[in-house]
């Protein structure tokens, strides 16, 4: 009740309820309390009274109420604590735990997520102006007239395509290699996992001096002096079909060489995280298969095919689902490495393109629309995943 | 794997001349000990041997070997561009003498300040057939007939010396407040965000009361909410409460983790149900329950939870970026992104700040490296 009366009072600082409705809510929440006390006189009741108190005070952030009130609780619970039944003492404790944690959800997770779609549906809502109802237009213009959406969705789908698989297969491979050579286990582990807990922001700010096109390490590597990297929009399948003759145009060429350069460093980021949690799995493998596999002559490239690679499928399945949900996060390392999003915006990711047009052309709701659908990309996504990949998936009994 | 961070540091102890090499340099000049000794003996004759400095009154000498006595070397104070004048070239007293086999420079500092650093220029004819510096020049350049040697501090002791770009990155932005921000932010993020996900789990996993289910199904339902859709109505209802650039808009918002209460929910579930029961029988309230039984037992989880809230706290970039726009509530991170707008090319100050923004992680993974790799791989299992 009290959270129902945090959240009106909440709507009612966003301006989407007005100011009277905090008082009413608050008179008839009291109303109801107040009347359940007198009619059937229980102690239990008492404190979620100065829970509602807690709650008038936050709603006005007065602290002291709210120390006061919370303190009243503690003491009427320590007052009526020897009268409670079980059940009653159950129930009082269950929501007294849960309350703070289900509070913060509502308040910081579940009602903004509601707010998001209200915010779509806006026209052009920010701080400056009225903004007025819009229908369905934000996510007309969205699908239908914003190539820029398009180049972003696309980009994060090559991204998908390339690091998910891509980076499974490669961690996959180590995590055997470093499986079946236990001395430097510890050595390697460690060096593999260092990227996973740098900061993206630092990681970024040192491959783009690798990738620097005068001074980069890569281009005295290669031999390649002078080669941008980061600012080459060709995409690397038109490159690589170039000689051959054929034109590639638009998606079909593939991502950028820039969007390449930094979806290599995004791989070399994640690769330690996913090496570390293919090595749990296969460490969860009873080692009596192989002993059996190797008595019934398997070779090793069987061992792999058909004991590993099954008996490994929750946790690929389990890393793929959050490879996906997390491509549609790339965000730190484009920023630092390519700021105005690369050049043509070939490297414009999904989150990149809402937070420009959240934050620096202030449009909000546009921006919310953008959330909305790729929220709900990702549902359908992830649910599809299920679906197709869930049946292969080999669960060990 | 490793080499990145190899390059990090090795470029975040070069000079810019060195950094910007086409040849990579694997070992700049500041990583060689002979250069450690003298630059602490210049250092120690103008401030103090470890950090070196420019007192009022000290007199620095460099000395530059050379085949024979050719034309004297020209010496000046370079002054900041655009910069009137610096006071350390108007009151510096210059004297040049040629000893055996050597120039003798001394800088006199009669400028009644004292300064941190000391920049020099020294013009050697090209005439000679070989020249040595006691300390070698930061960059060397050709200027018409002569060589232009730069040193970009003639004083700077031995750790001034080798951790010439660390101090300069350190002193260029407020680095200090930014690290005090990220581990406020981050420590009450994790040691709240602990104590509220252990008491809903707690009272999720053992505690039988109404609604259970209902709080159950809520919770579900926030997990499938991506990151994304809150940064725009959370950046909103921040402004409205006018919590922009402080420290609740950083934490708050966060606190209450559903991944932290699915873990620990997990973890409460496995410990035998027996010992609450008896605990109950024996008159403890769910709250001894949960301080005496349950969270002694779940120190993994916690532990776990811990790591994965405290580098996720840490090494946020985006959110720090929405909330705060100045300099007094960065984070490091932010902090280092507007580092890097504005160090340009100077890539050795850039790594060096990134190395310290990374330091404390890293650190604190090399102690406790089996918690980090356990809790990771901990949460890739059901």
């Amino acid at each position: 009740m009290t959270v129902l009366l945090a959240l009106v009072r909440l709507a009612v600082a966003l301006e989407l309820l007005p100011a009277w409705a905090y008082g009413v809510g608050t008179i008839l929440l009291f109303g109801v309390t107040l009347e359940a006390l007198v009619r059937a006189y229980k102690p239990s009741l008492l404190p979620g009274l100065g829970l509602l108190l807690a709650g008038l005070g936050l709603g006005y952030s007065t602290a002291p109420a709210v120390l006061l009130a919370l303190l009243g609780v503690g003491a009427l619970y320590w007052a009526w604590a020897p009268q409670m039944s079980e059940r009653e003492q159950a129930s009082f404790w269950g929501w007294l735990l849960v309350w703070p944690a289900v509070g913060l959800l509502l308040v910081w997770q579940i009602f903004p997520s509601l707010y998001a779609l209200w915010l779509s549906f806006l026209d052009r809502f920010n701080f400056i102006g009225q903004s007025r109802f819009a229908g369905l237009l934000n996510y007309e213009i969205l699908l239908t007239r914003d190539p820029l959406f398009w180049k972003a969705m696309g980009n994060t789908f090559w991204f998908v395509i390339f690091t998910v698989p891509l980076g499974i297969l490669l961690a996959t491979l180590v995590a055997i290699l470093l499986n079946e050579r236990v001395r430097l286990l510890g050595f390697f582990r460690t060096l593999y996992f260092l990227p996973y807990i740098t900061a993206l922001t630092a990681a970024a700010a040192v491959w783009d001096w690798i990738y620097h096109p005068e001074f980069g390490f890569l281009n005295w590597v290669l031999g390649t002096p002078g080669l941008d990297w980061l600012s080459t929009p060709q995409g690397i399948f038109a490159l690589a079909m170039a000689p051959l003759g054929i034109q590639l145009q638009g998606f079909w060429a593939g991502p950028s060489v820039a969007f390449v350069a930094i979806m290599v460093m995004s791989l070399w980021h994640l690769l330690g995280y996913q090496v570390v949690v293919i090595l749990a799995g296969l460490q969860n493998i009873p080692k009596e298969y192989y002993e059996a596999a190797q008595l019934d002559g398997a070779s090793w490239w069987q061992q792999q095919r058909y004991i590993t690679w099954p008996l490994l499928s929750p946790t690929t399945f389990f890393l793929s689902t959050l490879g996906l949900i997390g491509a549609f996060q790339v965000f730190t390392q484009v920023l630092i490495m390519t700021p105005t999003g690369g050049v043509l915006q070939d490297t414009l990711t999904i989150t990149l393109y809402m937070y420009n047009k959240g934050f620096r052309d202030s449009d909000f709701s546009y921006a919310s629309a953008i959330a909305v659908v790729v929220f709900a990309v990702i549902l359908v996504l992830t649910l599809v995943q299920q679906r197709v990949l869930e049946r292969r998936v080999t669960y060990e009994t | 794997m490793a080499f990145p961070f190899y390059w990090m540091l090795a470029t975040s102890l070069k000079s810019p001349q060195e950094a910007q090499q086409a040849q990579p340099i694997w070992v700049p000049e500041r990583l060689k000990p002979a250069n450690w000794r003298v630059a602490a003996q210049l250092g120690a004759a103008g401030g103090t041997p470890l950090w070196g400095g420019y007192q009022d009154g000290r007199s620095v000498t460099l000395r530059i070997y050379t085949d024979r006595m050719g034309p004297e070397p020209q010496v000046f104070i370079p002054t900041a561009v655009g910069a009137f004048s610096d006071p350390r070239a108007e009151g510096t007293q210059i004297r040049t003498r040629y000893q055996g086999d050597h120039w003798e420079i001394t800088f006199t500092n009669a400028s009644g300040e004292s300064f941190r650093l000391l920049p020099a220029v020294v013009l050697l004819s090209k005439s000679y057939s070989s020249y040595r510096p006691e300390l070698p020049p930061d960059a060397v350049r050709s200027s018409g007939d002569d060589w232009r040697l730069e040193w970009v501090n003639l004083a700077p002791g031995a750790l001034g010396y080798v951790f010439h770009n660390y101090r300069e990155a350190w002193l260029a932005a407020p680095f200090g407040q930014y690290f005090f921000n990220s581990f406020i932010t981050a420590g009450t993020q994790v040691l709240v965000g602990l104590l509220l996900a252990a008491m809903a789990a707690f009272a999720l996993a053992r505690i039988e009361f109404p609604g259970k289910n209902l709080v159950w199904l809520m919770i579900l339902a926030t997990l499938m909410i991506p990151g994304e859709v809150l940064l725009i109505p959370n950046y909103i209802l921040l402004s409205r409460l006018e919590w922009i650039n402080t420290y609740y808009a950083l934490v708050v918002p966060w606190l209450a983790s559903v991944f932290g209460i699915f873990l620990l929910r997990q973890f409460y579930l496995s410990l035998p149900r027996d010992l609450f029961d008896a605990a109950r029988i024996d008159g403890a309230s769910y709250w001894t329950q949960l301080v005496r039984i349950a969270l002694p037992l779940s120190i993994p989880g916690l532990v776990t939870y811990g790591i994965f809230t405290f580098l996720g706290a840490y090494n946020a970039l985006l959110w720090p970026l929405i909330v705060t726009d100045r300099p007094e509530m960065y984070t490091i991170q932010r902090g280092l992104q507007v580092f890097i707008g504005e160090a340009g090319s100077d890539y050795g100050a850039l790594m060096a700040a990134s190395t310290l923004a990374i330091l404390p992680i890293v650190l604190g993974y090399f102690l406790a490296q089996r918690q980090f790799i356990q809790g990771v791989a901990r949460s890739g299992i059901k």
